[in-house]
């Protein structure tokens, strides 16, 4: 049952897409440093992503894994139409402020490698699950970030000021959010270790290459 | 000496260090020079390619249905996707098992589809660069630039994996960091 | 072991006594204001230290001290009037960040204050790049008035270097607190190099790069005013000492640690003159350090090369000899 309820659920916490998958990267790093970025961001990412996997699970399992992985690029790419006529509609300023990275969210690897490697090994009902909790997971780390950067970096929130003593210019920028997420993956990485019982810390990276 | 300002231009203009476009993809590439090879020679021939066939699609879009961009772009990506695994199976059957893997990882990637709106951004605000030849060389050059990053991560990649780095940080934690620092030290230069 | 952690505490100790007297010199400059920026950004350095090498579960020992001759490298770096908690939070960025975070000192590949240097540069360059007329003292606590840009910025934007040689050897020009003190920085060198407590090699290196290059494509009309300017402003003298020179960071072989410094002074002396970029050389020595890291990883490769040759040579030859022994013995 528990290994069961982290399959589900993990996507939220202790499997979160960002800080322990390293997918979907580019728009925190860039776009996230500000609240209004990571909502707009939010509503285009969990939109194109759960809908686009909804329809791919659809698809006939059979098909080569090429051919499935062009049919999944293509629903995603046809379900961003309507996402970014939505947007047009009730978050103009979120288009011209994300910029490219407003289509790249189509083709972000949950969409294009996980459903094969994860959601698709699921039943329909589970796969939902664990979908929304993937997609939650990439929200908080969005609200997070964007929250953390526009306070320290613009000494606001919301675009409304908050007094700040000191700010970090550099936190708004491309660097700033490298530095930020690579900090936030490892304090995410060490609470993970605290809280978990297998004292075992390793996610994917190839670890512990020993120095001679 | 502008070879020197040239350099640092490829740098400043870097897919990784100022947009973050294929991180995910550069970790993997780093790993070994085998994949190093692999990754970002698949890379470079997508973004080159591709950005030639995006040229057309450009030339041929009009402005009303910019939206269709994106899939348009995709099918291209998907076509070259099948023709480059076409391909290296018809003509480098001995290496296909191992370089289908690259080309897997590097087809549908924001590396790539970065690439491709960058170009059409850049060339929306510069008439002089919308013309085959300017699509081209800035795919190539994105390749290029992919291909410096994954080095300056290769460098440095026994180290951000070597047991002294806490294990909290080590790997991707820790190479994120050192990718900010470099991309930090680039971004002074401007 | 012992002999290689003892090394390190000396050279330290050596470090520490140059920069030292470079912050004596400041404060007969800058007066106690620079004395306590000093001394917040070591105490800062050395407080983070301590809670980075808790947190890494590891002893603190007298090598970890590392941390304060960094904080007070960076604190050199900065105007003597520099906000307080800029400071502070480029020590933090410089030790936590820029070094434990990738193992600390055992696993070095940033030069912490350089790294620390590019950080405030790009988030608070105003406050950076402004500073005191030598002379002028600020209290603890006083806002900062009549701040100046350096005279390396004025060098690099026209040309002109209006001081005498004497003014410039005693470091009596507007610039970063420890960096202008041209006649101390120089004796510091040579005693660091003879105490191989810097890289003579990478030192060596960067001041023939800034030097040639400064003779080939001079700033100004005179090639002997070019090279000595271009060694005595933007740090140069500075950074080739305490950042490229570092022995943690720069290749061990001299050679490599030659050509490595080498480029540094070069590109840097480039980007000076191209795009009057003060300080260049920092930033260049941050870009850099995948070629030092390279270079390291080269070396290490000739040492395990070397030592399975020798291995081989060793085991051939005892081979023979036991051959030999073999043979005279049946022999007799």
């Amino acid at each position: 049952m528990t290994d069961r309820k982290k399959a589900l659920f993990g996507g939220v916490l202790g499997d979160n897409i960002v800080l322990s998958g390293l997918m979907v990267i580019s728009p925190v790093i860039i776009c996230g440093d500000t609240l209004k970025n990571a909502e707009a961001l939010i509503y285009a990412f969990s939109a194109i992503t759960f809908l686009s996997v909804l329809i791919s699970s659809f698809v006939p399992k059979k098909l080569p894994y090429t051919a499935k992985v062009i049919i999944y690029a293509l629903i995603s790419a046809l379900v961003y139409i309507p996402v970014k006529l939505a947007a047009r509609e009730f978050y103009p300023e979120s288009i011209e402020r994300i910029g490219i990275y407003y289509p790249l969210l189509a083709v972000n690897s949950l969409i294009v490698f996980q459903t094969e490697a994860k959601f698709f090994r699921m039943k329909k009902g589970d796969m939902i699950v664990s979908l929304l909790s993937c997609i939650i997971g990439f929200d908080i780390v969005m609200l997070l970030t964007g929250f953390l950067r526009e306070l320290f970096a613009y000494g606001t929130i919301n675009s409304r000021i908050v007094d700040v003593n000191t700010l970090i210019g550099g936190l708004s920028q491309p660097f700033g959010g490298f530095i930020f997420l690579g900090l936030m993956c490892g304090v995410y990485r060490f609470i993970r270790g605290l809280v978990s019982r297998n004292s075992n810390n390793d996610v994917r990276s190839d670890a512990d290459v020993s120095d001679k | 000496m502008f070879l020197i300002n040239d350099l640092i231009a490829l740098l400043a203009a870097n897919l990784i260090l100022s947009q973050a476009l294929g991180t995910s993809t550069i970790f993997i590439a780093a790993g070994s020079r085998k994949n190093l090879i692999g990754t970002a020679g698949v890379i470079t021939v997508f973004t080159t390619i591709g950005a030639a066939a995006a040229y057309l699609i450009d030339l041929l879009l009009q402005p009303s249905v910019a939206d269709l961009r994106l899939l348009f772009y995709t099918i291209v990506i998907g076509a070259l996707y099948v023709a480059l695994l076409a391909a290296v199976y018809r003509f480098a059957n001995r290496w296909f098992e191992e370089l289908r893997r690259y080309i897997h990882v590097s087809a549908f990637n924001c590396a790539v589809m970065g690439t491709l709106f960058t170009i059409n951004s850049r060339a929306s605000m510069d008439g002089t660069m919308f013309n085959l030849g300017g699509y081209v060389s800035a795919g190539l050059e994105a390749g290029i630039g992919f291909i410096i990053a994954a080095l300056i991560l290769t460098a440095a990649y026994r180290k951000l994996n070597s047991s002294k780095v806490p294990a909290s940080f080590r790997g991707f934690p820790a190479m994120l960091v050192y990718l900010g620092i470099i991309s930090m030290a680039v971004y002074s230069l401007k | 072991m012992l002999k290689k952690a003892r090394k390190e505490r000396l050279v330290w100790l050596d470090i520490m006594i140059t920069l030292l007297t470079l912050e004596l010199m400041s404060y007969f400059y800058y007066g106690l204001r620079s004395v306590f920026l000093a001394g917040i950004c070591v105490l800062t350095g050395f407080a983070a230290e301590l809670v980075s090498v808790r947190l890494m579960k590891r002893k603190f020992t007298a090598d970890d001290m590392t941390c304060t001759s960094d904080a007070l490298i960076l604190a050199l770096m900065f105007p003597a009037v520099m906000d307080y908690h800029i400071s502070v939070i480029a020590v933090l960025f410089a030790i936590i960040v820029a070094k434990n975070i990738f193992g600390g000192r055992i696993n070095m590949i940033f030069s912490p204050a350089a790294a620390a240097y590019v950080f405030v540069l790009t988030s608070w360059e105003r406050q950076l790049l402004q500073y005191t007329e030598p002379h002028v003292k600020t209290g603890l606590f006083e806002t900062p008035a009549n701040l100046v840009k350096s005279a390396s910025y004025v060098f690099d934007h026209t040309g002109s270097f209006s001081h005498t040689d004497f003014e410039v050897l005693l470091g009596n020009f507007s610039g970063p607190a420890g960096a202008v003190s041209i006649l101390l920085l120089a004796v510091a060198a040579v005693i660091l190099m003879m105490r191989r407590s810097i890289s003579a090699g990478a030192f060596l290196g960067t001041i023939f790069g800034t030097g040639l290059f400064a003779v080939i494509t001079p700033i100004v009309s005179s090639r002997a005013d070019s090279l000595k300017y271009s060694l005595v402003t933007n740090m140069v003298l500075f950074s080739a000492i305490y950042i490229v020179s570092d022995l943690r960071i720069a290749p061990r072989r001299d050679y490599y640690a030659f050509f490595y410094g080498l480029f540094i002074g070069v590109i840097s002396y480039v980007l000076v003159l191209t795009g009057a970029k003060e300080n260049a050389i920092v930033i260049v020595s941050v870009l850099f350090t995948p070629v030092a890291l390279g270079f390291r990883h080269l070396e290490k490769q000739i040492d395990t090369a070397a030592q399975e040759h020798a291995s081989e040579v060793t085991e051939a030859a005892n081979a023979n000899a036991a051959a030999a022994g073999e043979e005279a013995v049946s022999d007799d």
